[in-house]
């Protein structure tokens, strides 16, 4: 697409003065869209840093004296710190343990001859439809029976069941696109399946790996429903904060603390994100076409 | 020799067992953790849907047969709350659809900034739903948001997007839409980037024009990834609840009360875990019917091309 306006197929007299001015045209739609996306993102970190008389007025405020009230609020008269904090350790823990359960299983389909993988892929395809309304209340009603309510664990275990399938199937993509010799001559030089496995496959499915991980840190990171239902008080999340403070009907919109809070959960997410876009965008690309 | 092949066939055998096992073993983490996880809540969820729920000791108990399944069907707001989902994913769906890989075709563009712009289209999908929904909120507040200071610096008179039912809808499906857009743009702009660039050579040369080659041989192209990335979409879309519990709370009214948001509230603010299981269970069913549709239909344009 779009090379006949590129340098190098200048050359190719055709359409040349339309192809400027669509290019130009293009170029610069594409950029007011792309804008467009980012203006409740930048509103939204404005708003975090303005003071509560900017907030509510006509016009709305575009040039403040910034403040940093609402963060030093949120963050020593509520509890967000040990908010961030759960919500860290549990998205890292529910990654890790996908990641390392997820890969295995992804090699298992794309490389080793199973009876049954077949039924067992379309499964977890599948189980990738099933709504987490639908397992929330058993889970609710086991973590309470178990004593397990309001604790790390139980969150873990309820965020694994979207994260294996999701590490599982982008694994598999990634390790069948790797030649089958690298297996095989590890065999030769007597390599079991599992020495092959860690030793010659994970290094090189680092990139893979990687972006799986990330995405699974970033999916339990802003997951709502199962943190909402089985946590109270010790083991909540931040989304659980970010609603409570958004439906707060009783006190009213407090904005600068919603965005303050708003603001620093997407900040890691933003720059890990950035920093890592090739791998992402490929990660992305292939959990959708692969899947 | 008969005693040789025997012996052979029996090493044979312990060491296709020990393969059976080392094979196997790589699917035991996984297999046990959704076992756990994820087989017996469905398991369990199917138990209580014929089961009530003793709201002393928060066990089931008994066997009521379909009564659960009746009073759901028979519950009004469980049907506003299919209408309601329907609504939404019949609109936001195609609309993100088309948005996504409209906006990808647009910005393929080659020049030095492209790389920053597909970059940039990565930011809005960091935002987790439920910030999205509250910040939408936000801008959206009838008295002091922004949206409605913009549109009436063109003459339109405010709208009140969370409380008026109609608008509460359109709210919701327009946060839906600038929450996952950027997904489709993302996925569109990889596959475009991995498309032939000798056909579009060929064709020039033939003398077409840039829309003859867009719809003779971009989109025909795509075709299969614009139908896997609907499915993905679909599996994504069937669970929201975030966005609609943050920014509208399913009001006004019920008007943008969608299925997820019936049953948590049926089961945590009612307390009838028992109806909401049956209702969970009539949605499973018909999410997993759907979505092997959806994947068939999938497969299709992939063989086909």
């Amino acid at each position: 697409m779009g090379k006949s306006s590129s340098p190098t197929a200048g050359k190719v007299p055709l359409k040349v003065g339309h192809s400027v001015w669509m290019r130009r045209l293009r170029i610069w739609a594409g950029v007011m869209v792309c804008l467009a996306f980012q203006f409740p993102i930048l509103w939204m970190v404005m708003t975090s840093f303005k003071h509560q008389r900017d907030i509510f007025t006509t016009p709305p405020t575009i040039f403040f004296t910034p403040t940093l009230g609402a963060y030093v609020h949120v963050l020593t008269t509520t509890d967000l710190p040990l908010r961030m904090l759960n919500t860290l350790i549990v998205a890292l823990g529910s990654g890790l343990i996908s990641i390392v359960a997820g890969s295995m299983a992804g090699y298992a389909l794309a490389r080793i001859e199973l009876r049954g993988a077949k039924t067992i892929g379309l499964l977890i395809l599948l189980s990738r439809g099933v709504p987490p309304i639908a397992i929330a209340v058993p889970m609710y009603l086991v973590a309470r029976a178990l004593g397990l309510m309001d604790q790390h664990i139980v969150l873990i275990l309820a965020y694994c069941t979207f994260l294996i399938p999701y590490v599982m199937w982008l694994m598999r993509g990634f390790f069948m696109s790797l030649p089958k010799e690298l297996e095989e001559s590890a065999f030769i030089d007597g390599c079991s399946r599992f020495g092959a496995f860690v030793r010659i496959i994970l290094p090189l499915s680092l990139p893979g790996l990687l972006s799986a991980l990330i995405f699974s840190i970033i999916l339990a990171w802003e997951e709502l429903l199962f943190a909402l239902v089985l946590t109270n008080r010790a083991a909540t999340t931040i989304p659980v904060v970010v609603s409570g403070m958004a439906g707060d009907s009783l006190n009213g919109p407090n904005w600068a603390a919603l965005c303050a809070v708003s603001t620093m959960s997407i900040l890691p997410v933003v720059v890990f994100a950035l920093l890592m876009q090739k791998w992402l965008i490929k990660g992305l690309a292939d959990g959708a076409t692969k899947g | 020799m008969i005693r040789s092949t025997s012996s052979q066939t029996q090493a044979a055998q312990r060491a296709s067992l020990k393969d059976l096992f080392a094979r196997w073993w790589f699917m035991t983490p996984a297999a046990l953790l959704l076992l756990v996880t994820l087989a017996y809540p469905i398991g369990y969820t199917v138990y209580i849907s014929f089961a009530e729920i003793n709201l002393g000791t928060f066990r089931p108990q008994g066997w009521v047969g379909w009564n659960n399944y009746l009073n759901v069907l028979e519950d009004d707001r469980f049907r506003t709350a299919i209408v309601v989902t329907a609504k939404y994913l019949v609109f936001a769906l195609p609309l993100q659809l088309v948005l996504g890989f409209a906006i990808a075709i647009l910005i393929n563009v080659e020049w030095a900034g492209r790389g920053m712009i597909r970059a940039a289209f990565l930011i809005p999908l960091a935002i987790a739903p439920v910030i999205a929904g509250g910040v939408w909120r936000m801008l959206l507040d009838p008295l002091w948001g922004i949206a409605n200071y913009a549109i009436g610096m063109v003459g339109v008179s405010p709208i009140d997007w969370l409380g008026d039912p109609f608008w509460a809808m359109v709210t919701v499906i327009f946060i839906d839409t600038w929450r996952w857009t950027p997904f489709v743009v993302l996925i569109a702009s990889a596959a475009l980037l991995s498309l032939p660039r000798e056909l579009y050579e060929a064709a020039e040369l033939d003398g077409a024009s840039r829309w003859a080659m867009l719809w003779h041989i971009t989109l025909p192209l795509l075709m299969p990834v614009i139908a896997a990335t609907f499915v993905v979409r679909w599996l994504g879309a069937v669970k929201m609840f975030d966005i609609a519990l943050a920014s509208t709370n399913g009001g006004p009214g019920r008007a943008t009360s969608v299925i997820n948001m019936y049953i948590y509230e049926e089961a945590f603010r009612g307390l009838r875990f028992a109806e909401s299981s049956a209702a969970s269970m009539i949605i499973l069913f018909v999410t997993m019917l759907l979505t092997a549709v959806f994947l068939r239909t999938a497969r299709y344009f992939e063989v086909r091309h």
